[in-house]
């Protein structure tokens, strides 16, 4: 099995340094990248889709942040979804428990789930090991 | 005899026809004139021409016996003239021959047509030598005598010696031959001189002398006078020697038209006047004729119609026999009346016809009658008709024939009464009747006569006075209301009415009628008088009167005039129906009303009834006053007036909900607002009853009550709840937000935690407890600002007071001066000086510190900030306004987050998402709100809206 490539986007910072660690711990995942936010994120994949360099397979996406939430990072995503050579897993990480946003995120095709904080090795095991 | 007959026939024929007779005197006599005047001018005529003609046969006879001394002196001349053509001793005879012919002027001889020779010379110069037959003048007229070898008078000419002359030329030939002319001349003048011309009467006639062109029958004139007198009656004579004509001429014009004219006239004016007076003379007797015609022709009228009145009369007429009582002559209504035919009735007399029992009464009249002693009389009596009936008829008698002063035949006219007999008897009955009703009537009655106190009234101005002078007259005047009530006088009274005033007998009361009279009959008495003064007929009112033992009794008074004597009052019926018991029942009755209105208006509640049929209200208590200013009165008077003061927002559904649920016969109680007389909105409870009646609803019984109290607690009531709820419900969001910002941290502590007990190396346990430090440290600043949150919401008692608003901006700019100044910030505002706004102090600091350090933070790159602070006033709120000009916020994307926690818009470090929240949770707290309006790229507008 080879392992996959996470993007981790987020304006926690103490929450990122402890994602990173978990991920570590798993041992599940080629690459790890981290994004303060959805527009860092985008212009990310964009900028990999124009130099060919290699995208994420999943992504752990959280809602609340500023200059581009969760929200509009799926709509921008949903833009260059034809570009895309393969499909991107995003998982929904938020410490929320508002159940409307449960609901929304089921709305979205490339959401396969909603995990909600603290995410524990073994969810990035069942995450990586899913398909 | 035939001819007499004849003539007659005749004569009555001129005299029938007045008018032809007039025509044909007329014609016959114009004829006559006509005759008498022709004959008169014929006569008249023929004398005038005699004369003239003596006259004129005078002249020329004279003319002539000139000429032929003329002729006899050219012959001498022409004697002396020698074989050898010389005249001899010229001078000599031509001076004598002028000498025996005093006419003759001038003699001369005129050898070869050269005038040679003339005597005597002087005043003949002129024409010596003078060729006479080359003389165009002259020429032609000595040509002719030479023609006719006869002497010739040529002329008249105008002499070139002078004057107008006549030549008389005489040829002379010797052996055959043409030697020349002897010669005269004569004047003119001197010729008709000697014709006396001049002996004619001037007055009547003038003398004309012409000489005719025998070629062309031209004739010159050479007397003056010689205009046209051809109208002239004239006669002439022509003298062949010269070719002249002599005229005389009758100087009036027309002479004898005027002869014939005149008396034509008058002769025909006397005719016709003659005719006329004929005319006149013959119509008398055809008028008299015609009058006599007329006036027959009138008797025949007035006899024809006097036949057909006779004989159509509806009433009967008869001419009767005063002996014997035969009718003579009936008409047909007599026949009728009685049954008989016209022969039938011929047969009989009046006294068989006329019913037994009246007979002797009218054969005393007719005896007097007969002897004179009356004219005539009328009665009424019966008779008996063929049928056998009895008929009343009213009989008038009146004499027609008398022979020696005693009537022996009259007229009678009857007249059918039968009707009128029966109906006096009706009303005789009718009359009884009434007495045995006035009689027995159970209430007591008075005939009253009033017809002196109309008099009186009549007297005093009153009768049709206008009803408040009436009024105010009586009240100032008790004296005429006494004297009117002793002008009244009582005609009879029944027996219930003795009983009444408790007397016997009804002079007892009419006597004693002024002790029975009690104050409130005086008092009541004016009612009759001012209804007698507006000409009513009617009147009823209760009063008062006294029995004999002074007892007071209710009485209800009826007064009516009978009919028929509406004018007079002489007759008046008065009723006074004794109501003592039932004017006591009544007072129980309204006491026991007054009692029960009186409980019900001390009802706190408007007590009303609504009668279904008239669609009105009967009743509405008087506890309206007080619960909504307005007076029972204008309730019930007014059909639409409760529907009119039902609150506007609630009529629709009140008139909606009451119909269907009296519709359905349904008894109902509902809410709703009523606008009192003071504009104010009064809550009504309105509790309704349906009455019915006979199984029908007939009425609606309700009470009102006010409502208004309970129904603000409700409100208040409601408004509490409403805050509850709204506060219920931020609490829950705040519920949300403090576990989501809780488990952010609490999330990250348990990762730290778990990651910690699996960590293999010290380090990393350290590193994951500085970690754990920091989160620590996070978790504490979120509880810190949760903290300053609830502080805000829980803080009730929050005091608020009169701020100085630029006091309160100074002091932030002063804060934040440090920012301010780096940033070359400009700030403006906009506000009244020493404005006073009542805010909490800390929160109107916080709040303008929020929005002001947030503007100078999020700033434009491209330019200076500048911040604009307003007070605006809305709908009597006052707005605090700051607006920037930085980086604007993407309201569409953004705008329900503006005001959240945590929420930010930028990766700005410093943005923490704390400012906004707590501003807008200081601004609810307020009691106020929060609105931004914002474009990317110009800026952010704040409004604070200040309760």
């Amino acid at each position: 099995m080879t392992k996959k490539s996470i993007w981790v986007i987020d304006d926690d910072v103490i929450y990122q340094i402890i994602i990173n660690k978990i991920i570590q711990r798993s041992e599940m995942f080629s690459s790890t990248s981290s994004f303060k936010n959805g527009k860092e994120a985008i212009d990310s994949l964009n900028n990999s889709l124009k130099n060919n360099s290699d995208l994420p397979d999943i992504i752990l996406l959280d809602i609340n942040m500023p200059i581009m939430d969760g929200w509009e990072f799926m709509e921008e995503m949903g833009l260059i979804k034809p570009k895309l050579k393969k499909d991107i897993i995003v998982y929904i990480v938020s410490s929320s428990i508002a159940i409307e946003d449960k609901n929304r995120s089921k709305t979205y095709a490339n959401i396969l789930g909603y995990l909600s904080k603290p995410v524990t090795v073994n969810d990035l095991v069942l995450i990586a090991s899913s398909d | 005899m035939e001819y007499q007959k004849k003539h007659n026939i005749f004569i009555r024929w001129f005299f029938d026809r007045p008018k032809t007779t007039g025509i044909i005197t007329f014609l016959f006599l114009s004829y006559i004139v006509s005759f008498i005047v022709f004959q008169q001018y014929k006569i008249t005529k023929e004398d005038d021409q005699r004369e003239m003609n003596t006259i004129l046969h005078v002249i020329r006879q004279n003319i002539e016996q000139s000429l032929k001394n003329c002729y006899t002196a050219t012959l001498t001349l022409a004697l002396t003239i020698d074989d050898h053509g010389i005249p001899k001793d010229f001078d000599s005879i031509g001076k004598s021959l002028i000498r025996s012919n005093s006419n003759i002027s001038t003699v001369q001889l005129v050898p070869k047509g050269i005038i040679k020779y003339t005597y005597p010379i002087k005043g003949n110069e002129s024409v010596m030598n003078l060729n006479i037959l080359k003389d165009p003048y002259l020429k032609k007229e000595a040509l002719k005598s030479i023609q006719t070898q006869k002497m010739y008078f040529a002329g008249p000419l105008k002499l070139k010696q002078g004057g107008i002359g006549i030549v008389g030329r005489l040829p002379i030939f010797e052996n055959n031959k043409f030697w020349g002319f002897s010669a005269v001349i004569i004047k003119l003048e001197t010729l008709l001189k000697s014709a006396g011309v001049d002996g004619i009467d001037n007055s009547k006639y003038y003398f004309q002398f012409s000489k005719y062109n025998t070629v062309n029958q031209k004739e010159t004139f050479y007397l003056p006078n010689v205009s046209d007198f051809s109208n002239h009656f004239n006669i002439s004579l022509k003298i062949p020697d010269g070719d002249w004509k002599l005229y005389i001429i009758s100087k009036k014009q027309n002479y004898f038209q005027y002869q014939i004219i005149i008396p034509g006239i008058i002769g025909f004016f006397l005719a016709a006047l003659f005719a006329f007076l004929i005319f006149k003379l013959l119509r008398v007797p055809q008028e008299l004729q015609s009058l006599v015609s007329l006036q027959a022709n009138k008797l025949l009228n007035s006899e024809i119609k006097f036949e057909a009145i006779f004989d159509q009369a509806a009433i009967g007429i008869a001419h009767i026999d005063s002996f014997t009582g035969r009718f003579i002559q009936v008409n047909n209504q007599y026949c009728q009346l009685l049954g008989y035919t016209q022969k039938e009735i011929k047969e009989l007399n009046y006294q068989t016809l006329t019913h037994p029992d009246d007979l002797s009464e009218d054969l005393i009249n007719i005896d007097k009658l007969r002897e004179g002693i009356t004219n005539n009389y009328a009665i009424e009596k019966r008779y008996i008709t063929k049928s056998g009936n009895i008929i009343w008829i009213n009989l008038t008698v009146s004499p027609l024939l008398k022979k020696e002063g005693k009537v022996i035949s009259h007229i009678a006219i009857i007249e059918n009464i039968s009707l009128k007999k029966e109906a006096e008897e009706l009303i005789k009955k009718s009359e009884i009747r009434f007495k045995s009703l006035f009689e027995e009537y159970p209430i007591a009655l008075w005939e009253k006569d009033f017809s002196e106190v109309k008099i009186y009234l009549e007297k005093l101005n009153l009768m049709g006075e206008n009803p408040e002078t009436v009024f105010y007259y009586l009240q100032e005047h008790p004296e005429v209301v006494k004297k009117c009530i002793s002008l009244v006088k009582i005609i009879d009274v029944n027996s219930m009415c003795l009983e009444l005033h408790d007397v016997k007998t009804k002079d007892e009361l009419t006597q004693g009628l002024t002790s029975l009279i009690d104050k409130k009959y005086i008092f009541d008495f004016k009612k009759q008088i001012f209804a007698i003064t507006q000409g009513e007929n009617q009147l009823i009112t209760d009063t008062l009167i006294k029995t004999s033992k002074g007892e007071l009794r209710d009485v209800k008074l009826r007064w009516s005039v009978i009919r028929g004597y509406e004018e007079s009052l002489a007759r008046t019926i008065v009723s006074t129906e004794d109501i003592t018991v039932q004017k006591y029942n009544e007072n129980i009755i309204q006491k026991a009303q007054q009692r029960i209105e009186s409980l019900i208006n001390t009802i706190d509640g408007i007590v009303w009834e609504f009668d279904l049929k008239s669609a009105t209200y009967n009743f509405v208590s008087q506890k309206v006053k007080n619960l909504l200013g307005y007076m029972p009165e204008e309730w019930i008077n007014n059909k639409s007036f409760w529907p009119d003061h039902i609150h506007p927002d609630d009529k629709e559904w009140v008139l909606n909900y009451i119909k269907i649920q009296t519709d359905a016969n349904l008894n109902h109680d509902f809410e709703y607002r009523m606008i009192a007389k003071d504009g104010s909105i009064v809550w009504l409870r309105d509790i309704v009853h349906i009455v019915f009646e006979d199984g029908k609803p007939v009425s609606l019984r309700g009470i009102m009550i006010d409502v208004t109290k309970t129904k603000e607690a409700e409100k208040d009531l409601n408004a509490s709840f409403d805050l509850v709820l709204e506060q219920n419900k931020r609490l829950l969001n705040f519920s949300y937000i403090i576990s989501h910002n809780l488990r952010s941290h609490t999330s990250n502590i348990s990762s730290i935690v778990s990651l910690m007990e699996s960590s293999e190396s010290e380090k990393e346990r350290n590193d994951m407890m500085t970690l754990l430090k920091t989160v620590s440290c996070s978790l504490d600043e979120t509880m810190l600002h949760l903290n300053e949150v609830i502080n805000i919401r829980t803080n009730i008692s929050l005091v608020s007071e009169p701020l100085n608003l630029q006091d309160y901006i100074n002091r932030v700019t002063t804060i934040l001066s440090k920012q301010i100044s780096s940033n070359e910030v400009i700030i403006k505002t906009n506000i009244p000086e020493n404005i006073l706004i009542n805010y909490n102090p800390a929160y109107l600091e916080s709040i303008l510190y929020n929005i002001i350090s947030n503007s100078i933070r999020y700033k434009h790159p491209n330019r200076k900030p500048i911040i604009v602070i307003s007070l605006l006033m809305e709908n009597n709120i006052k707005i605090l306004e700051i607006s920037d000009n930085g980086i604007g916020i993407d309201l569409d994307k953004n705008g329900d987050k503006v005001f959240g926690m945590y929420k930010t818009f930028t990766d700005n470090l410093d943005s923490k998402g704390i400012g906004l929240f707590i501003t807008k949770n200081q601004v609810d707290a307020m009691g106020g709100t929060i609105t931004v309006e914002s474009k990317l790229n110009i800026g952010s507008t704040f409004k604070i809206y200040i309760q």
